[in-house]
């Protein structure tokens, strides 16, 4: 037995001498499929993770398993040949991927209750694209199939290695983010194992249980160490050790993060039938002066998602800052604990760090207790969050303004962006790039992934609000939020609670907008307006044809006026059309949208001024909205007054290219 | 020249700012380029806007302010427009800057407009040459400015293109080439101020390389007129040396003119004008106060140059240092003067 071995054997010595001693302090909010109970040892200048799990694993199926399939996440960043790096061409998320960085987790003993050794059956397996490199999944045999309803135990001794921060997880310095750190039990279905590979554009699904944690930290981190659950224990640990211990029910993963660096700041969240949440923020020195800026956004967002979605059901949430230099940690959602993320130069009228605190908290509603299939439904976690956070950053801080960058310095500029269009307008750019609903690894790449998944669900969402109206909407996500709350929904199950509120079946809208890859865009192409002329030709008159029209028709009336409506886009939703007159008359018009176009005449009555479709603005996936209207008479003040301006800032352009030389 | 005027930086922008303002001509003509260059755009932007907007319902909230949604969708759906143009502007104020290669992603109003850049460049050198004649002459006129402009109009464009492309490699080796180097570097910072530091003092390495790549260009274009008398290789050199010699001085003058150029942007911006009134006569004062300000900018800039020529006087004049020789006497086999070279102009203020 090398060293190693005997420590990794003493950790579980440790942790089994300690597990036993606390009782869970509260009920499980479902019953428990998996559960952890893990001790683990930061070894700070390895950047590594040694750990001791107890999987508690119970077959909810009706089918007896034989086998075990776990997710070895951070072998993703073992080398180069992974599906993630493959995948990921070098890039994560925004920064490069390091090459002299690596990650990975090693699986050293594995063995059921009974100490049969299930080791030497791992075999690895690539489910999704059968790349034989891949080390993110794995396989071991059981020697008796698990019946349903009975539950296995399996006992596991890791050694993870933390990569320099990216793609969600790992250290820089003496911050670490140690998340997909340990060996997790996929989620076995009726159809078999659901267990996918770590994908550059996809996320995590797992079962809900209990999850016990003690981590062995350097003493220089005493209060300095954020996770899921509560904090149940802090003690001295052997040397310069310290020793934490966090508990959570009823959650689906458990990251936890750790930096001496930390500003610790609490805060306490109240509001009646929504109950009370104690409020973490780890921030970094440099950002503590923007913990009001958090806990406000957070609070909105626990208010606002917690009237429409059910109340947050935990007693804590963490919020981690990371530092400068691990952006890649930020952003990030896990049970319980998010990372938010911010700068040290935060203009007030732009929404960063609010925005990013309202979406990673949004998760724990679309992801943490509605724990779809990220993988295969990514639209159902970041889609829908993203669609209720640009609800709550609206209702709270109205619109949004962009952000020039200018050597460093941030400044918000005094334009308007509104919510939820302007802030996801990257969709248009590729709205029929790829199919909308699919799995995230198969979309073409990063940014039709980032833009179907989120910009072009919460846009979809938003035409479905306004089209059904807001109270229909929120009871449905609210039906759909207590119904499979602590379960794994998929799509058909909220369109069946869109339908089951709303009394009509509302498939085609999802089929439309979600399993196609058309894109939305209305206009209108003419709008005219003539002075109504008298009827010429050959009339029937006393039962004789003569030249002329009857006395009753021969004095013309008003203006004859014509619109036509266009639907230039791949998708038809239905749509209303407004004729605006002269007199302040107006006539509006539904639309079923089918057709190519649809012509709107009267005849006789005031003068046309504008045609306008859409013209309230509810179809949010309309990807062009300067064609939405046309005027009969031209305005051409703004067209002036913006070429002037172009001519006087294309003057300053020439003195400036003058001026260096 | 009064040996008793003082020489400090702000001095000489202001004798130079008061000179400026004697011959409110010499901002007329830079004003006049820059129109007139500016205006070739004015077309296509004016047919393409009046044809985007006058017809769109858009058009009534987009007479006093910018609609983003209203200018993305036109960059997207109309992307031969600018091209990249946009983005090559706000990549200049970014920390990594722009490369040359992102030139091949303009387009349409954009690419035009980095071309009348050039030819402003072009034109620069020409009316520089002008600015400065015209500066040393009593009675000077748009006429001395158009005659000492294309006088000086090849060396000048030289010195201009020189200058240009010293200031391009200051560009690519500190700011850019820095910026690669230190990517990662910046993210292993302890924190996002040091990263911000480190910027700022990228930046300000930058601006100081510029500004005097910026000042031996007007030094050596000042002397280059104060001193007709000597050989062109020496007045390029003691150009250099005036700059050496006088850096703080210059680099003053050069601040000032920074200051209150920024300053005047700050009011413009501040106020607004470009945002108030909605009436379809509000255009022209809208106009108006917008070449106003033009004017203005160009008044503080001819003001720089000519502060920039006070800096590089010498005071007492030399012309009480030394006596001058007899002229040569008049011989048929010798030129009386070299072609190119006007007699001394104004002996009193030479360096």
């Amino acid at each position: 037995m090398g060293p190693a071995k005997a420590r990794i054997l003493l950790l579980a010595l440790a942790g089994a001498l300690v597990t036993p001693a606390l009782p869970l302090h509260a009920a499980s909010l479902t019953a428990p499929i998996a559960s952890y109970e893990i001790s683990c040892r930061l070894d700070t200048d390895k950047k590594v993770v040694e750990g001791t799990e107890l999987l508690t694993w119970t077959n909810t199926t009706s089918r007896p398993a034989s086998t075990l399939q776990f997710h070895l996440y951070l072998n993703a960043f073992s080398n180069t040949r992974s599906t993630f790096r493959r995948e990921s061409l070098g890039m994560a998320r925004t920064v490069a991927i390091p090459d002299s960085s690596w990650g990975s987790i090693e699986v050293l003993r594995m063995t059921l209750a009974d100490g049969t050794d299930l080791l030497p059956a791992l075999a690895y397996l690539s489910p999704d694209d059968g790349n034989s490199d891949d080390r993110t999944v794995a396989e071991v045999t059981l020697p008796r199939p698990v019946a349903p309803g009975e539950t296995a135990r399996v006992s596991i001794d890791f050694r993870s290695r933390l990569p320099r921060i990216y793609r969600r997880t790992g250290w820089k310095g003496d911050f670490f983010l140690v998340a997909q750190w340990f060996p997790k039990v996929g989620v076995l279905q009726e159809s078999g194992w659901n267990c996918h590979q770590f994908h550059a554009n996809s996320e995590f699904f797992s079962d809900f249980g209990d999850y016990d944690v003690s981590i062995d930290v350097p003493s220089r981190f005493r209060g300095k160490v954020g996770a899921t659950g509560k904090q149940v224990e802090e003690r001295q640990g052997a040397g310069d050790r310290v020793l934490y211990r966090f508990r959570q029910q009823s959650v689906h993963d458990f990251a936890w993060t750790a930096d001496p660096d930390y500003v610790v700041v609490k805060d306490f969240f109240r509001e009646a039938g929504l109950g009370d949440v104690e409020i973490l923020l780890y921030v970094q020195p440099e950002h503590a002066s923007q913990a009001a800026r958090h806990f406000r956004a957070v609070k909105a967002a626990l208010s606002q998602m917690g009237r429409v979605l059910g109340p947050y059901p935990y007693p804590t949430l963490t919020l981690v800052d990371p530092p400068w230099g691990a952006s890649e940690a930020g952003g990030m959602e896990y049970p319980t604990l998010i990372t938010c993320g911010t700068h040290v130069i935060a203009p007030s009228k732009a929404h960063n760090p609010e925005g990013v605190t309202i979406h990673e908290f949004g998760h724990q509603f679309f992801y943490g207790m509605l724990a779809s299939n990220e993988f295969e439904e990514p639209y159902l976690d970041e889609g829908f969050n993203t669609y209720m956070t640009a609800r709550v950053l609206h209702a709270t801080y109205g619109s949004n303004h962009p952000v020039i960058n200018v050597f460093g310095y941030r400044f918000a500029l005094g334009i308007d962006q509104h919510y939820p269009v302007d802030t996801n307008r990257r969709y248009f750019g590729v709205a029929t790039s790829d199919v909308h609903a699919q799995p995230s690894w198969k979309f073409r790449d990063v940014k039709t992934y980032g833009s179907d998944t989120y910009s072009h669900t919460a846009l979809a969402l938003s035409t479905l609000e306004n089209l059904l109206g807001v109270n229909v909407m929120d009871r449905a996500l609210r039906l759909y939020a207590d119904r499979w709350r602590f379960r794994h929904p998929t799509l058909p199950d909220f369109i069946a609670a869109v339908r089951e509120v709303s009394g009509r079946d509302w498939t085609w809208f999802f089929d439309r907008t979600f399993h196609a890859s058309g894109n939305v865009d209305y206009a209108v192409e003419k709008a005219s307006s003539v002075p109504a002329k008298p009827p010429k030709g050959l009339f029937e008159r006393d039962g004789k044809i003569s030249e002329g029209p009857p006395p009753e028709l021969a004095r013309a009336r008003g203006y004859d006026s014509i619109a036509l409506v266009t639907r230039r886009g791949e998708t038809a939703l239905p749509v209303e059309v407004l004729l605006r007159f002269e007199g302040g008359k107006t006539y509006r018009s539904s639309w079923d949208g089918e057709a190519r176009w649809k012509r709107f005449r009267v005849s006789s009555g005031p003068r046309l001024l504008e045609a306008i479709v859409d013209p309230d603005e509810k179809i949010a996936l309309d990807e062009d909205r300067t064609n939405n209207g046309k005027r009969v008479v031209s305005d051409p003040r703004a067209a002036a007054r913006w070429t002037a301006r172009s001519v006087f800032w294309m003057q300053n352009f020439l003195d400036s290219l003058t001026v260096a030389w | 020249m009064s040996a008793a005027r003082t020489s400090g930086a702000l001095a000489c922008f202001g004798r130079g700012v008061r000179l400026s303002l004697s011959k409110p001509y010499l901002a007329v003509s830079l004003w006049l380029i820059q129109l007139l260059l500016a205006s070739v755009l004015i077309l296509p932007v004016s047919n393409t806007l009046h044809d985007l907007l006058d017809d769109s319902p858009a058009a009534s909230r987009m007479v006093a302010n910018p609609d983003l949604g209203w200018w993305e969708t036109l960059l997207r759906t109309h992307p031969d427009l600018l091209g990249n143009f946009p983005e090559i502007l706000t990549g200049l104020l970014t920390p990594e800057g722009v490369t040359a290669s992102k030139l091949s992603g303009l387009r349409g109003l954009g690419a035009t407009a980095v071309a009348l850049g050039m030819l402003a460049i072009v034109l620069h050198a020409f009316a520089l040459g002008g600015i400065l004649g015209t500066l040393r002459e009593p009675h000077g006129s748009l006429v001395t400015f158009g005659r000492e402009g294309m006088r000086r109009f090849p060396a000048f464009l030289a010195f201009t293109l020189a200058a240009l492309a010293a200031a391009l490699f200051a560009y690519r080796w500190i700011w850019i080439e820095s910026s690669l180097a230190l990517r990662d570097r910046m993210q292993d910072l302890q924190s996002e101020r040091q990263a911000i530091a480190i910027n700022f003092a990228r930046l300000i390495v930058l601006a100081v390389i510029l500004s005097a790549i910026k000042l031996v260009a007007d030094s050596v274009r000042a002397i280059w007129v104060a001193r007709p008398d000597l050989p062109p290789v020496s007045r390029f050199f003691a150009g250099i040396a005036g700059a050496l010699s006088r850096p703080l001085r210059l680099f003053g003058v050069l601040l000032w003119a920074i200051v209150t150029v920024l300053a005047l942007y700050a009011i413009w911006i501040f106020a607004d004008p470009s945002a108030g009134g909605e009436a379809r006569f509000a255009l022209v004062p809208l106009i108006l106060t917008q070449q106003v300000f033009v004017f203005l900018r160009l008044l503080l800039k001819v003001g720089y140059y000519a502060g920039i020529s006070e800096a590089l006087t010498r005071t007492p004049s030399p012309e009480y240092s030394y006596v001058a020789a007899p002229p040569p006497a008049a011989s048929p086999s010798a030129p009386a003067t070299r072609d190119d070279e006007p007699p001394l102009e104004d002996p009193a203020g030479a360096v």
